[in-house]
């Protein structure tokens, strides 16, 4: 593809712990197009928070990265020392997920905003308030010109959040990663923050990659999605593919969990079963297969590899869900009552 | 917003929980209060599970936290059992709490990390006893195993527990006394997304094996729907909307309810996508805005809101709501 932006291939990260080596990404890949929105989902230690980092370069120096990452034509691992303060920051960007926590405490917001104009731009100190002004204005935050002279805490926790991505795309970044950044709002704020989100990567031509542990603020604003477990991204697809024809048995039991809003009250959850895999060791099996109801032998011997429509809609199962071959798998599993795996599929509250 | 009036109160005999005027204020210093309850009535049946939504500062958790007198109610009534909890003090107090225990939003951080489990879910117990006036290692084997912990890791601490699993400690360690009423603060917040529906699928598991009456508090709108009978909507401190779960969802008549209705990822399908944009910014509680509390963010404001405190009234069965203009909807069918 021509107007491919950013392409992860095989990313590999370990730490090494007392404990032992954390595996927390197995080979994650992945095509990003220019101005595309693309929604990272996963629970927490599956990894979506290290890919980010990854590609911003934050990761601990413990951290052992294998993998290649390309943005805009450039190994981004390979980006020479002194260019690195004008690539982070600049081209690529990060929204974290509490604002408190991301703006320094005893700044003012148009310090903090102007900061990054004079470092990266070179901006002096009037024409980089003057920006900061105006950037609080383009995210929306109300009498900017008063609000640059006001300390993080005398804003409520939305505006906040405006400010961080107004330090954000002070650079008028190509690339906008967002991890989690309104797991700490309310939802009326979510709403603002999101909508916001949506209308600056249009204006701007931006691409973006949200990460979330919400499916349904996934479904509502990216163009493709991609779901992760263990450090492998195991469904990927457009937006609506992967939430009307989810292949890989999480992704369809994950969304079988939640509650929905247009359900009658008192509807019994079908709970997935068991918990998130130990990331310290990992043997060599498809990670999901001891919670997952169609797991046969070959899950517990063999890591399944992408498969499907690549580029259109790819997982990573040996027996997808809502197919033939998976449905086979479920039954041959019910017929006996138990998976290969130890999973006893009558049990209906599922238990950890 | 906000309204007060004691409307939404039933006259049924198995009323199990009665709140009457509730008012909590906490000081701040310099005179100043915090207005985080200001006059709430509702009441809770028995086997009920009642659902209390609203966004943070919205005074949903002062309220749960005030009906077991974890802070100081400034006034009102809380009626159980006949005796009035807001007013009790000392040993009364003391005898009646067994009746009416509570889970926490944060499952480890609610756990002593420095005891074992077995020892955290038995306190209880060795302080009041069961129903006989013992306790046995039998009672809190057939609580873990209830909760689906397995009762060989009596002996571990809360950190070589999972989130999920240390909210089955939690909901093991409030069931002990055999209590009436299990009062739940957000507790499937803190959980991902997989778990959250095991916990909430054993609440209910619970609470008709114990017969127990629920209050449960949340902002996560589609998960109160689902384990609520009645729900109320709280903004800053008031009771915007009180029904059944689906009535209330149906045919939410509160502009603020439509805009939580709205606001979520997944907007609900019997509200307008464009009722979602609340303007301006939450006001503050230690100077909530007279009249309607709502009336400085509402689209359908006009002079009697910012004047006049609009009173709970009826529009329907079991639905109540306190606005001066509810928004009009198709009636039932």
């Amino acid at each position: 593809m021509a107007d491919t932006q950013l392409s992860v291939t095989d990313l590999q990260v370990r730490f090494p712990t007392d404990r032992g080596v954390v595996e927390a990404l197995n080979g994650v890949s992945f095509d990003l197009e220019k101005g595309q929105m693309l929604g990272i989902v996963g629970e927490s230690g599956s990894g979506k928070s290290v890919t980010a980092k990854t590609l911003m370069n934050l990761l601990p120096r413990t951290a052992e990265i294998d993998g290649e990452v390309i943005f805009e034509g450039e190994d981004v691992r390979a980006v020479a020392r002194e260019r690195r303060k004008h690539f982070w920051g600049v081209k690529m960007t990060m929204v974290f997920q509490d604002p408190m926590t991301s703006l320094n405490p005893v700044k003012r917001c148009g310090e903090q905003i102007a900061e990054t104009l004079r470092y990266h731009l070179g901006h002096g100190r009037k024409m980089a308030l003057r920006g900061a002004t105006d950037l609080l204005g383009q995210v929306g935050v109300p009498e900017p010109a008063k609000r640059v002279h006001q300390y993080p805490h005398e804003l409520s926790g939305g505006l906040r959040q405006r400010v961080v991505i107004a330090m954000a795309l002070a650079c008028e970044p190509s690339l906008l990663i967002a991890d989690e950044p309104t797991t700490a709002v309310d939802v009326t704020v979510q709403k603002h923050i999101l909508d916001l989100l949506d209308r600056l990567r249009r204006e701007r031509e931006m691409s973006m990659i949200l990460i979330t542990h919400d499916l349904g603020v996934a479904r509502g604003r990216c163009d493709d999605v991609a779901v992760m477990y263990a450090g492998r991204i195991v469904e990927r697809s457009a937006t609506e593919t992967l939430f009307n024809e989810s292949r890989h048995p999480y992704t369809d039991a994950l969304l079988r969990s939640i509650p929905h809003i247009d359900q009658p009250s008192h509807t019994r959850l079908d709970p997935i079963p068991g918990r998130p895999p130990e990331m310290i060791n990992p043997p060599v099996r498809c990670a999901y297969a001891p919670r997952c109801r169609h797991a046969r032998e070959d899950c517990l011997t063999s890591i399944p590899t992408m498969g499907g429509v690549t580029g259109v809609h790819e997982f990573a199962c040996h027996h997808p869900a809502n197919t033939d071959r998976g449905d086979a798998a479920l039954a041959a599993n019910v017929a006996v009552g138990v998976t290969p795996a130890g999973l006893h599929l009558t049990a209906g509250a599922g238990s950890e | 917003m906000a309204g007060t009036g004691r409307a939404p109160l039933r006259d049924r005999p198995d009323i199990l929980v009665r709140v009457e005027d509730l008012t909590v204020e906490f000081p701040v210093g310099r005179h100043e209060v915090v207005h985080a309850v200001s006059g709430i009535s509702f009441d809770v049946a028995e086997g009920e599970t009642l659902g209390i939504v609203g966004e943070s500062g919205c005074g949903k958790s002062t309220v749960a936290r005030s009906i077991i007198r974890l802070n100081t109610i400034k006034s009102g009534h809380v009626i159980y059992h006949d005796k009035d909890l807001a007013t009790l003090e000392g040993e009364d107090l003391r005898r009646v709490r067994p009746d009416l225990q509570m889970i926490f939003q944060d499952p480890i951080s609610s756990l002593n990390p420095r005891r074992r489990v077995r020892a955290v879910i038995s306190e209880g117990l060795s302080i009041w006893g069961d129903d006989k006036g013992v306790w046995s290692q039998d009672r809190i084997e057939e609580l873990m195993v209830a909760v689906g912990i397995d009762p060989e890791f009596g002996e571990r601490r809360a950190h070589q527990f999972s989130g999920g699993q240390c909210q089955r400690i939690g909901i093991a360690r409030a069931l002990a006394l055999d209590p009436k009423v299990l009062i739940c603060d957000e507790p499937v917040s803190a959980l991902d997304v997989s778990v959250q529906a095991q916990i909430l699928n054993l609440l209910e598991e619970m609470k008709s094996r114990y017969g127990l009456t629920l209050m449960f508090i949340s902002h996560d709108l589609s998960v109160v729907k689902n384990v609520s009978d009645r729900i109320i909507v709280m903004y800053l401190g008031k009771a915007c909307e009180i029904g059944t779960a689906d009535e209330l969802y149906e045919r939410p008549r509160h502009p603020y309810t439509r805009a939580l209705l709205a606001s979520i990822p997944e907007p609900a399908t019997t509200v307008d996508v464009a009722e979602g944009n609340i303007t301006g910014e939450l006001p503050s509680p230690i100077n909530p805005p007279r009249g309607c509390r709502f009336h400085t963010r509402c689209q359908h404001v006009t002079d009697i809101c910012r004047a006049e405190e609009p009173q709970m009234v009826a529009v329907g069965g079991d639905h109540f709501v306190a606005c001066h203009h509810p928004v009009e909807v198709a009636l039932a069918l």
